[in-house]
């Protein structure tokens, strides 16, 4: 359903109607905010520990009871982001039980095709964009991608975390492999979130959604013109916006 | 030729020279002859050389005074000319000042100073030294200079190699013994191996430290290293030559290197090298009755980490690179992160720039128009 705000700064004489859409429901929003703090939490105090023989690093941890504390506050990030993706995974299995989750942000064929015309786009020999629904295949990407970032990135915690316990069921070699996968992952996932994810939600465009939950028209049709033109066509209900109702 | 014919006349005169001659001797040399020889090794000898020679001290002890001459002889001090009143510096002539030490120890105490005159860089090391603190705790037995090296009968203490572990062995009978069958030990007993470490190698000499220190500790994987880092030493017994800087990049040797950095002195314990391969009984890891012997790897590795079960010892990479054949599993997650962490950079980084440029040159262009 789109609402209509009108822009109180406006005279009376020229109303401007500023139609939006929503985007994401209250609860998409907590978890990317608590996703955003738990995984900043994670990698300011994760650095310091990887890079423990750096001088930064040591006038970071300086004593052995900050090394505590820090490690300490790492592990409690762990958990909070650990509780976040359980309710996720566990909000997606409910969902699909019932049939309705939404297949928006699943990767189709389409995303490659799309991926292959915008980098024709890119390189002027398109002349337009290609249009795209209410998640394009940039933004799968970024979901995809972190999904699988976090998800090694959990599993490698724990297993250093609990080395004793793990190896009663998993192989030795899960240790060294975690050790280098862990540091490895959290690198690669930091450049990804900086360079693609920044560029597209800051540079690109300030993309605030995430925190309002709702697009404007404008951006609507410049960047999700097919979910666009199909919302105008039979607005979709609140019940259908891609999650539960809360 | 009739002045060469002997003159029979006068036989008096021969005697007289003869009588002059031989009070001029009396004359000079017995005042300062005497004298010489009283300071030197022979006229000590005149005495010490009597195997029977002994004093009883206060303390009952009896104290043999006996020098045997050849074995002077063949010391290092006597030939250079070093002789006895070199360190008996009180003892000038006969008879002797009287002696006020109650025991033998007492005795050698307190001569070993003497040492310091010559040896004064050994002499301050030892000062430094881990026995020269047992000393000042009250414990008379631990050793100076004399016990180590001997006193009348000194001779270079490493020739042969062999003979250092020996003495160190006077008083650490039982890491003596352990070090005997050890790798190392047992290599020099065989073959008077010239490479394995011997006490000193690893204790030092002179300023010998307390080897329980954490500092000790934390520095204990770069004296291991001083051999086993060697290439050429290592390649001589077809040793890797790098399990020391594949340590340093494991979790313990990263752990200890930071500790060696921050905080030598607190108590910590990662594994250095000897927590795992033994101290003194250290055993090639082919052998059965070795703590890296992969039977017993996992007793050694509970020692730290009590909860550890049998699958645990696959986790120790320690000492070998990442390779297919030893921990394939290991060698694809490299093989994944070596080749995904660049591509995912570049892919990252062309389509941004690839975006930043088309976005720039269309918003230049609407602005233009």
């Amino acid at each position: 359903m789109s609402q209509s705000k009108s822009d109180p700064s406006s005279s009376t004489s020229r109303v401007k109607l500023l139609r939006t859409f929503p985007r994401f429901s209250v609860s998409q929003r907590w978890e990317h905010a608590i996703l955003l703090l738990s995984i900043a939490t994670l990698l300011l105090t994760g650095l310091p520990q990887k890079y423990r023989t750096a001088v930064w690093s040591q006038t970071i941890i300086s004593s052995l009871d900050r090394l505590a504390t820090i490690q300490l506050i790492h592990r409690v990030a762990a958990l909070v982001l650990t509780g976040l993706v359980l309710y996720h995974l566990g909000k997606a299995i409910f969902l699909m039980a019932r049939r309705k989750l939404p297949g928006d942000m699943l990767p189709t064929l389409q995303d490659v095709k799309d991926a292959w015309n915008m980098l024709l786009y890119l390189i002027y020999f398109k002349k337009q964009k290609p249009a795209f629904g209410k998640y394009n295949f940039e933004q799968k990407v970024t979901y995809w991608f972190l999904f699988f970032a976090i998800g090694i990135m959990l599993i490698s915690g724990y297993i250093m975390w609990f080395p004793e316990v793990i190896t009663r069921i998993l192989p030795g070699g899960a240790i060294p492999a975690a050790i280098m996968a862990h540091s490895t992952e959290a690198i690669v996932t930091t450049i990804f979130i900086v360079l693609w994810h920044f560029y597209h939600v800051h540079f690109e465009r300030l993309n605030l959604s995430i925190f309002s939950g709702w697009l404007n028209e404008e951006d609507m049709r410049t960047y999700h013109d097919l979910e666009y033109n199909q919302l105008v066509r039979e607005p979709r209900s609140n019940e259908s916006s891609g999650d539960m109702k809360l | 030729m009739s002045k060469l014919i002997p003159i029979p006349k006068l036989p008096g005169l021969s005697l007289v020279v003869g009588f002059v001659v031989l009070v001029s001797l009396l004359w000079f040399t017995p005042a300062s002859a005497s004298e010489l020889a009283q300071e030197t090794e022979e006229y000590c000898l005149s005495c010490h050389s009597n195997a029977d020679l002994q004093t009883t001290l206060p303390s009952g002890e009896s104290l043999s005074l006996y020098i045997s001459s050849e074995e002077l002889q063949s010391s290092v001090h006597s030939p250079i000319g070093i002789e006895c009143e070199a360190c008996h510096t009180n003892i000038t002539t006969y008879p002797h000042p009287s002696i006020d030490y109650q025991t033998v120890r007492d005795l050698s105490r307190s001569y070993y100073s003497a040492c310091q005159k010559c040896h004064p860089d050994n002499y301050s090391r030892t000062m430094d030294s881990m026995h020269a603190q047992a000393a000042e705790a009250g414990n008379l037995d631990a050793p100076i200079c004399t016990d180590c090296h001997g006193s009348h009968y000194i001779h270079p203490p490493d020739q042969p190699r062999t003979l250092i572990p020996a003495t160190c062995g006077n008083c650490h009978i039982q890491e003596f013994s352990i070090y005997q069958s050890s790798v190392h030990g047992n290599a020099l007993k065989q073959e008077a191996n010239p490479d394995v470490p011997v006490c000193t190698t690893c204790h030092g000499v002179h300023n010998i430290q307390d080897p329980r220190t954490q500092q000790f500790r934390v520095n204990e994987p770069d004296l291991c290293a001083g051999c086993h880092a060697n290439q050429e030493m290592m390649s001589k017994y077809g040793l890797s030559a790098d399990v020391y800087s594949l340590y340093s990049l494991s979790w313990h040797g990263v752990d200890v290197s930071v500790y060696q950095a921050r905080w030598p002195t607190i108590q910590h314990n990662s594994a250095i090298c000897t927590d795992c391969h033994g101290i003194h009984d250290i055993l090639k890891p082919g052998d059965p009755n070795s703590s890296v012997n992969p039977k017993n790897l996992l007793v050694t590795c509970q020692k730290c980490h009590p909860g550890a079960s049998s699958k645990w010892t696959g986790a120790w990479t320690g000492h070998y690179k990442v390779s297919l054949q030893r921990t394939p599993f290991l060698f694809y997650v490299d093989l994944f992160y070596s080749s995904f962490t660049p591509l995912i950079l570049w892919i990252c980084g062309i389509y941004v720039a690839l975006q930043l440029i088309r976005l720039t040159v269309d918003r230049a262009r609407r602005s233009l128009r």
